[in-house]
Order: structure tokens, then C-alpha cells, then sequence
């Protein structure tokens, strides 16, 4: 049965300091939210909450409309956690590990034999069911993780880093894993730090900085309002590159460096504004994206809020 | 209130349930080494320095010292296991494998997974309990030492009992520690002072009024007597003190347990 998850005003403080502060977000079924923000942005903290390890502060989580702070045991039957960490039980086989996890949940997984065997198969598990999850390679190790946390036939599923260390080909495959939950009507919430990831997978994004959101929304419609519609990307050895500095300082504009290579985010005007004033340098000119964004996030001093995104645009 | 409850749960026995499945996939190991370890303590001092202590007076029986040192054993048994059992095994549960990370994103939560390590301890010293009962009745029949040997089969129930309180000791420092390396500390400045020194393997002297004070609540002392009083005897002694202190030790525990657990392991 299809849930939608709601969350409001969440509020989480450490030690006085608040890690989560007001914190909306809904995912609905049969869709991808992504939690994206740098180390620290309440990524993880937001997640464990949501799914009832922790008790938030303040705010309200609702699944389906009902509260979880009400209705815990019943609405944990519905939900499906897969952890950053590696939690496998290395004391059991890969089938077992199934079958024990499934003895977590009341009522009973219905079938569980059959149950455990469609999960096998599905995720090609088949030739190691009864070997040891130790002898399995990173990428399989987290489809047995995913797997687990789909035993109990869950309504919404909570992917902390799924694809973290797997290499490009085991994150490939996990990502058409999740495309088949989403499209077997799921709602999914996602943290990753893979951009590509991010945008690929995700069909709303949550934008977190310093506990807060700060954008949320398509991934396309939240780059064209943080970041604008270009990215202007200048040399590291351009002769004009402090000049260039001065003038993105002058205009409003955020400028972050990678190897030596300067980039600067600007809208259609701010892109006609520096062709004029460097005619004869250097540059190129691509679309922005969440790599992009993560950077002014995590480098940037935190990027300014929306609002404040658009006004500087709006002067450059 | 309520966290005692949880003890009755479901998901505590689950927790359980897991525990008693992985140990019987690697019985052959987990058991046998531990269970031994009485059994030499048996041969080396009840055995071996028999002769040398001579005889002593129980009750109205005079007894040799693997006579009294036999019942002590069942003990000592009843309160290492749990205790080691809640100590390490559940540390290593806890911290290493992540196996308790892996289960709290479930439906069970924390309270249940501390009544199920404790459960659990419990159980694991009524087993070893059960091997030493086993083998006092193999002595009992090959004339080594003389026993009331139809109380045998209720002492494991004993020990399982009382291994619930040792075990929910145990887990208090499971929760403290800041690693495995420390638990040296409650291993040699607890565990074995408390398993020596509580009427297992030589009398303490309880005429002394302040040693008095602290045996009277201390469960290990009381399992002792107990034991003692029902191989030697034929008679129960120490019932009343021993659940009474048993009851206490295990909700005070518990209640510590889980609030260093959550700190520990939820933040």
C-alpha cells in the first residue's frame, strides 16, 4: 500500500548545537527524494530520525498520516532501512541473512521461503545464497544489504550512502535497483555524496546546509536557482585570473577552484556581462551542475539561501 | 516499569532467537572450551588440594573439600559465564560486527536488544551450568564425591536465572568501556574477585560482621550456599536471599544498561 511520508518542522540539537533545524521534506510514493549536502549538513541525522532511531526535538514525522511518535512499532513494519555502514551478520550465509532479518518484523513476512528466494534472484544473489556475505565483493555485499532491507515488503526505503566505495559499474547496478523500486512505486529517500548519483536517481532534492534546507525541489529547477543557467570555467594559468576574481568579488558572484581551474556560476545576464568586460580571454561555458552546487556548499562558506542566490543574480 | 516489561516482548526474544542460532552453528567451539574450565578447577583444586585441607564441617555432614568445592563450581559457572558472555561477546555484537546496528533499524529497539543479550546471558550459563551438573553426576557415580545428585537437574534452572542479573552486570561495563583493551578492568577488578571470593571455592569467613554485610548482597554467594545446601544437604537454603538479591541486581542493572547503552550506541 502506497505511503507517503511527511516530515515538519524537524528540530535535532547535540550538545546546543542545533544539527537539524525546521527541517520539511515529503517523498510519495513511486519517486526518489535525494538528501544532498556536505559532511555535517544533517544528512544522517535527518535520515535516522525519519526512520525512528531517533526522537526529534521538535516537529512531526507522519507516514501515510499517521505519527510515527504515535504509531512507532506499526509504522517501523512499513519501513525499510539500508545503513551506511556494512551490518551484515558475517554469522550466517547470505540466505540467512534473509531469513533472520525477516524475524525482526511482526507480522511474520508472509512466505518467507518464497520471499527469500524472489529477493535472491532479483538480486543476483543466486550462486552465493549460501556462502558467507564475507565472501562476497563490495558491490554484491551492498545488494544483499538493499535486499535485507526489503525482506518485509517495506513502503518506503531509506538509502544512506548506497553506492559509497562500490565502483562505477557495482554503482551502476545498484542505481537500476533503485530505478525498480521507484518504478514498483516505493518511495525512496536517498542521501549520497555522487552527484551524478543525485541527479540521476533522484526526482525531488533536499538540499541541506548547516541543518537546514536551503533548496528543494527537481534537481534541474534547483540548479537554475542556486546556480544559474551557466557556469563559466576559466584556466588556472589564464593571464587575467586575478582580474577575473576582482570582478565575480565586484559582481556577486561565487567563484570556487578546482586543480588551479577557476568556475563561476552566473545567470544568462551575468555570462553577457563578463563576455564584455573579457573580450579577449580565454574561457569556457558549460551548464551548471550538482557538483557544482556541492562544492559552493562545502567550500563557499555555505551558499547564500535561495532568495539571496536570486538577488545577487539578479544585480550581476 | 515499562522497560522491565520490554523484557516479555517479542522482539526481546528475537534478539534471543539470533543469538542462540549463531551459537548453535558454532557449538562445537563456543561450547565445549568454557564448559571445561570449572571441570579443571574441579580436578586441580577440589581434587588436588583435598588432601591437603583435609576435612570440614557443612551442616551436620562432614565433608571433604572437593565435596564442598564441587557445588561453589556450579556457582562460579553460573555467574563467569553470563557475565563474560555479557561483556565480551556483546561488545564485540555491539562494536565490531555492528550487529546490533544492523537490528535497531528494524522494529526492535534498543530495551530489546538488551533484554535479549541478557536473555541470552542468562541461557548460555544455565548450558554450561548444565555441563558441570553433568559432570558432578559422573563423579557423584564413580564415587569421587558424594552429592545429593537429584537436585542436579534444577541448577542450571538456577543458574539461569541468576546468570540474567550477571549478565545485565556485565552489559553495564559493555557499556562504558572505551574499548575492548579496558575490559581488562572489570575482567580482573570485578569478575574475578566476585567469582573467588563469594563461598565458591574456600569459605569466607562470614562471621565477620562487615564481609557479612556484603555477601548477604551478593547473588554469587547465595547461588553458592544454595547449590551447596541442595548437593550436600539434600535441602534448599539461601532461596529468599538469593532472589531477592538476584531481583535487585537485575533491575538496577537493566536500568543502567540502558541508559550507558543508548548513550553508547544510539548518541
Amino acid at each position: 500500500m502506497p505511503t507517503e511520508l511527511v516530515a515538519t518542522g524537524l528540530v535535532k540539537s547535540y550538545d546546543g548545537r542545533r544539527v537539524v533545524n525546521e527541517l520539511d521534506l515529503s517523498a510519495r510514493p513511486g519517486a526518489v527524494l535525494g538528501l544532498l549536502g556536505p559532511n555535517g549538513a544533517g544528512k544522517t541525522t535527518t535520515l535516522r530520525m525519519l526512520y525512528g532511531l531517533i526522537e526529534p526535538d521538535a516537529g512531526e514525522i507522519l507516514y501515510g498520516g499517521a505519527s510515527l511518535a504515535a504509531q512507532r512499532t506499526e509504522i517501523r513494519r512499513t519501513i525499510g532501512v539500508c545503513t551506511q555502514q556494512d551490518t551484515l551478520d558475517y554469522d550466517f550465509s547470505v540466505a540467512q541473512n534473509l531469513r533472520v532479518y525477516a524475524s525482526y518484523f511482526r507480522p511474520k513476512v508472509d512466505d518467507i521461503d518464497a520471499r527469500v528466494e524472489e529477493l535472491i534472484t532479483r538480486f543476483g544473489l543466486t550462486a552465493y545464497a549460501n556462502a558467507s556475505p564475507r565472501t562476497l565483493s563490495g558491490g554484491y555485499k551492498q545488494r544483499l544489504l538493499i535486499a535485507r532491507s526489503m525482506i518485509h515488503r517495506p513502503n518506503v526505503l531509506f538509502l544512506d550512502e548506497p553506492t559509497t566505495g562500490l565502483d562505477p559499474s557495482a554503482r551502476v547496478e545498484v542505481w537500476e535497483l533503485i530505478d525498480a523500486m521507484r518504478t514498483e512505486g516505493l518511495a525512496v529517500v536517498l542521501t549520497t555524496h555522487y552527484m551524478e548519483e543525485a541527479e540521476r536517481l533522484s526526482d525531488d532534492l533536499l538540499v541541506l546546509s548547516e541543518g537546514k534546507a536551503i533548496a528543494s525541489g527537481a534537481p534541474k529547477d534547483i540548479l537554475g536557482r542556486m546556480l544559474g543557467d551557466h557556469v563559466v570555467v576559466v584556466r588556472g594559468d589564464a593571464p587575467e585570473r586575478a582580474r577575473v576574481e576582482a570582478w565575480a568579488g565586484e559582481q556577486g558572484h561565487r567563484t570556487t577552484r578546482v586543480l588551479g581551474e577557476l568556475r563561476m556560476p552566473v545567470s544568462r545576464e551575468g555570462l553577457a556581462a563578463f563576455t564584455a568586460s573579457f573580450e579577449t580571454l580565454p574561457f569556457s561555458v558549460r551548464d551548471p551542475n550538482l557538483d557544482d552546487l556541492f562544492l559552493v556548499l562545502a567550500r563557499g562558506a555555505h551558499a547564500a539561501p535561495a532568495s539571496e542566490t536570486k538577488r545577487l543574480e539578479a544585480t550581476s | 516499569m515499562n522497560e522491565l516489561v520490554q523484557a516479555f516482548d517479542w522482539r526481546s526474544r528475537a534478539v534471543l532467537f539470533r543469538n542462540a542460532l549463531v551459537y548453535l552453528r558454532n557449538w562445537k567451539t563456543a561450547f565445549f572450551p568454557p564448559a571445561m574450565e570449572p571441570v579443571v578447577f574441579f580436578v586441580a583444586l577440589g581434587l588436588g588440594l583435598s588432601g591437603v585441607v583435609g576435612e570440614l564441617q557443612y551442616g551436620e555432614r562432614t565433608i571433604t573439600y572437593a565435596a564442598f568445592v564441587a557445588p561453589g563450581l556450579l556457582a562460579y559457572t553460573g555467574f563467569t559465564t553470563p557475565f563474560y558472555e555479557a561483556l565480551y561477546g556483546s561488545y564485540v555484537r555491539m562494536f565490531y560486527q555492528k550487529t546490533w546496528d544492523g537490528i535497531l533499524v528494524t522494529q526492535v529497539e534498543l530495551p530489546h536488544v538488551v533484554w535479549g543479550e541478557i536473555l541470552w546471558a542468562g541461557l548460555r550459563g544455565a548450558m554450561n551450568a548444565a555441563v558441570v551438573a553433568i559432570t558432578l553426576g559422573v563423579l557423584h557415580a564413580i564415587g569421587m564425591v558424594e552429592l545429593e545428585w537429584t537436585w542436579l537437574p534444577v541448577l542450571p534452572l538456577l543458574a539461569m536465572v541468576a546468570g540474567w542479573a550477571f549478565g545485565a552486570a556485565g552489559l553495564i561495563f559493555t557499556g562504558l568501556v572505551p574499548s575492548i583493551d579496558h575490559m581488562n578492568y572489570p575482567t580482573f577488578l570485578v569478575g574475578w574477585p566476585l567469582s573467588l571470593v563469594s563461598n565458591t571455592i574456600f569459605p569466607v569467613p562470614t562471621h565477620i560482621p562487615a564481609i557479612r554485610f556484603v555477601m548477604e548482597l551478593n547473588p554469587i554467594y547465595h547461588l553458592a550456599e544454595l547449590c551447596r545446601s541442595l548437593l550436600l544437604l539434600g535441602r534448599p537454603a539461601h532461596v529468599l536471599p538469593l532472589f531477592v538479591s538476584t531481583a535487585v541486581l537485575l533491575v538496577v542493572a537493566a536500568f543502567v544498561d540502558l541508559r550507558v547503552l543508548r548513550r553508547r550506541v544510539i548518541g
